[in-house]
């Protein structure tokens, strides 16, 4: 960054700014209308008087057609599982194919990334058998347990600690660490940018996952806030912005929130660990 | 507690005491289509039968929209854990004959029960219910498209407001009227909008129907007649709506955004679905009458939505408490109370001697409209592979609405495509 801000002239700069500006308004367009019909009532969806009459009843109205306090529940409850399955599971699978020598290292490594071109969605029949032979059909651990050996967390943190300097290890092994001590104290800190980054990756694509949750729960207590948000994609008679806006404001809010609060952090994590 | 009585009845089949009789759990998915609670409509529905029937357990399962619902119950019979019932789209009876997951009524009924309770449906509704002498499908969430027009709007413009467009002739007449333009040429009010993102097969089989042809596809659904000269005849008009006479927005319109559009004033004629009744009645500032679709040489409507499936692979006993909720549910009573609260029309004239409905009938005379219409009803397209058939003339209608194919080139390529894909059922 610093090299390239020293070469570049007023002209690319206005561009530059210009460019950047662009993309924030594009990106925050549809965040600002949805804002907007949710405070407003259903008269104003098309029409921006700055005047209109404020109104809290759209939210009022989304927040009593589904049960989303449990909703919250269950989506915290199943992002946490995942990531936190995902972090120990992949932390170990990658620095094992990192670092150690075994047989089979490379077969297994390529059956880890054929699994980043399996669509998810053409294994969900076969995942529902496998998940009712287990006897887990509507439970969150069903929502989760087909995401814990993420191939795309083996892979980026395989290739991060490949990365880490073979004198490091080679110190701390000296200094009588063991081999899970080296992947604490070494590879673990070291790759903390790339495990923010797939944190934030991993977090809100569960956040969002829709099909499958519907598809493996049944009950209200089992299910996440994507399915409470379906029930205002009403394809027969028309969509109300005002009201499904307001239920995309509460179930998205908290992501934001935490997003704008962090972003700083986000954004540099994101640069070192080379995922833009 | 459920799962408590559940798990005990289970330690008791398995240790091999006897278990009550009664006991059954069913397991129901529904999807919602419609605005309003109509989830919650469903599940007191249940709770009033359980609680009438102390012996049978109904678990209803929100399931999405109709494609989530039936992605859901196709998934979970492969897996081995079929639902009961389901209601899912009335013209997916095919895909889910195809699938060899759900099962015939009729061996489960005696030939009285035949003739009385399936023979008491409208039969508009049946025909997308019935294959090879069979019912697979029980009528029950079932919609057909009116034309809602805007009273003021007429008034407005000089024209009789208690009198809606008869005709084609006559809404292109009236439409003209009706479009007002602001002085420098645009458009503030169109007068007619006939919403073509989406779905538009649907909307369009209405037309098709008013051209005097009897639906797009043949009863076993392994024909498709989309190059006729009254489809060509209905394309033709829908395409002139915007480009010939200019009372139509050009493009494809939304479906989604058109009764928040009528209601906003931006077109002063909306063709949509009866489901969008309970929305406009409660939402639109202005006075408003909802119509028959007009007729060129007859009237005609399709007619859309969801009907009770029976699942494959459970005991008889299930089966029959399974069918017993289906009859309970579109008894007079219940279908009145279901249609009242959600909008969709009472799939059985019985429901509509029940003293509540007739209540409605005379607050809401728009709803009086749709059961009229159905006499003039066809099917929906529904065929063998049915969504890539559906999709193959969605793609086809919006190609010649837009302009990237003439109408006819259009439904000749919608024709060629279906039948290669149909040609494997013949």
């Amino acid at each position: 960054m610093s090299t390239l801000a020293h070469h570049e002239g007023p002209f690319d700069r206005a561009l530059f700014v210009a460019g950047a500006w662009t993309l924030a308004i594009v990106w925050l367009l549809p965040l600002a209308y949805a804002a907007w019909t949710a405070i407003h009532p259903p008269a104003f969806v098309a029409r921006f008087e700055l005047f209109a009459p404020l109104t809290a009843e759209n939210f009022v109205r989304a927040w009593n057609a589904a049960p989303f306090g449990r909703y919250y529940i269950n989506t915290i409850l199943l992002v946490t599982m995942i990531l936190a399955a995902q972090l120990v599971l992949c932390t170990l699978a990658a620095f094992a194919f990192a670092r150690l020598e075994f047989p089979g290292r490379n077969v297994l490594f390529a059956l880890v990334l054929m699994q980043l071109m399996v669509m998810p969605d053409i294994l969900i029949v076969r995942n529902y058998a496998t998940m009712s032979a287990l006897g887990l059909l509507d439970t969150i651990l069903a929502i989760g347990l087909p995401y814990f050996a993420s191939g795309f967390a083996i892979f980026l943190l395989r290739q991060t600690f490949k990365t880490v300097p073979r004198e490091l290890d080679e110190a701390a092994r000296v200094e009588g660490c063991s081999l899970l001590g080296v992947l604490w104290r070494v590879y673990v800190p070291l790759a903390r940018p790339t495990i923010l980054a797939f944190g934030l990756v991993s977090v809100s694509h569960h956040w969002n996952n829709f099909i499958w949750p519907l598809i493996v729960t049944s009950s209200v207590n089992t299910r996440p806030l994507t399915v409470g948000l379906s029930i205002f994609a009403t394809t027969d008679s028309g969509v109300e912005w005002s009201v499904i806006n307001a239920a995309t404001l509460i179930t998205s809010g908290p992501l934001l929130i935490g997003f704008l609060l962090f972003q700083r952090q986000f954004i540099q994590n994101f640069m070192r660990a080379g995922i833009k | 507690m459920k799962t408590w009585t559940t798990t005990a009845l289970a330690l008791i089949a398995a240790t091999g005491l006897a278990a009550p009789a009664s006991a059954v759990d069913l397991e129901f998915y529904f999807p919602v289509a419609v605005g309003g609670d109509a989830a919650g409509i469903i599940e007191r529905l249940t709770q009033d039968y359980m609680d009438e029937n102390p012996g049978v357990t109904i678990d209803a399962i929100y399931t999405g929209s109709y494609a989530d619902t039936t992605t859901r119950a196709i998934t979970a019979a492969r897996g081995g854990n079929p639902p009961h019932l389901a209601i899912l789209l009335s013209v997916d009876m095919f895909a889910m004959i195809d699938e060899d997951i759900v099962e015939p009524w009729d061996p489960y009924l005696t030939e009285q029960e035949i003739e009385e309770w399936i023979g008491g449906f409208y039969p508009a509704f049946l025909r997308n219910s019935q294959f090879e002498g069979q019912t697979w499908g029980i009528p029950f969430q079932r919609s057909t498209p009116v034309m809602y027009w805007n009273k003021e709007a007429f008034e407005a413009a000089g024209l009789d407001p208690e009198r809606p467009p008869e005709t084609w002739d006559e809404m292109v007449e009236m439409g003209r009227t009706l479009t007002v333009r602001d002085e420098a040429g645009n458009v503030t009010q169109w007068g007619v909008r006939i919403p073509s993102s989406g779905f538009p097969s649907w909307l369009f089989t209405g037309l098709v129907a008013s051209a005097g042809q009897d639906g797009l596809a043949s009863d076993d659904g392994t024909e498709v007649f989309f190059d006729t000269p009254e489809v060509l005849e209905a394309l033709e008009y829908l395409v002139s709506l915007s480009t010939e006479h200019g009372i139509m927005q050009p493009g494809i319109i939304d479906w989604g955004a058109t009764p928040r559009a009528f209601m906003d004033g931006e077109s002063a004629i909306a063709w949509t679905t009866t489901g969008n009744l309970a929305n406009i009645r409660a939402n639109a500032p202005f006075e408003f009458g909802v119509a028959m679709l007009p007729a060129n040489v007859r009237r005609g409507a399709p007619t859309g939505g969801g009907n009770f499936y029976l699942f494959s692979g459970h005991s008889e006993e299930e089966t029959r408490a399974a069918i017993d909720f289906v009859k309970w549910a579109t008894a007079p009573e219940q279908a009145a109370r279901w249609s009242i609260e959600t909008g969709y029309v009472a799939p059985r004239p019985d429901t509509w001697e029940t003293e509540a409905m007739r209540a409605y009938a005379a607050e809401v005379p728009g709803a009086v409209v749709a059961r009229d219409q159905l006499e003039f009803a066809v099917p929906e397209l529904a065929t063998w592979e049915g969504p890539r058939i559906t999709q193959i003339l969605n793609d086809n209608i919006q190609a010649a609405i837009v302009g990237d194919k003439t109408p006819a080139q259009a439904l000749a390529d919608a024709q060629r495509e279906a039948d290669a894909i149909l040609a494997a059922y013949r």
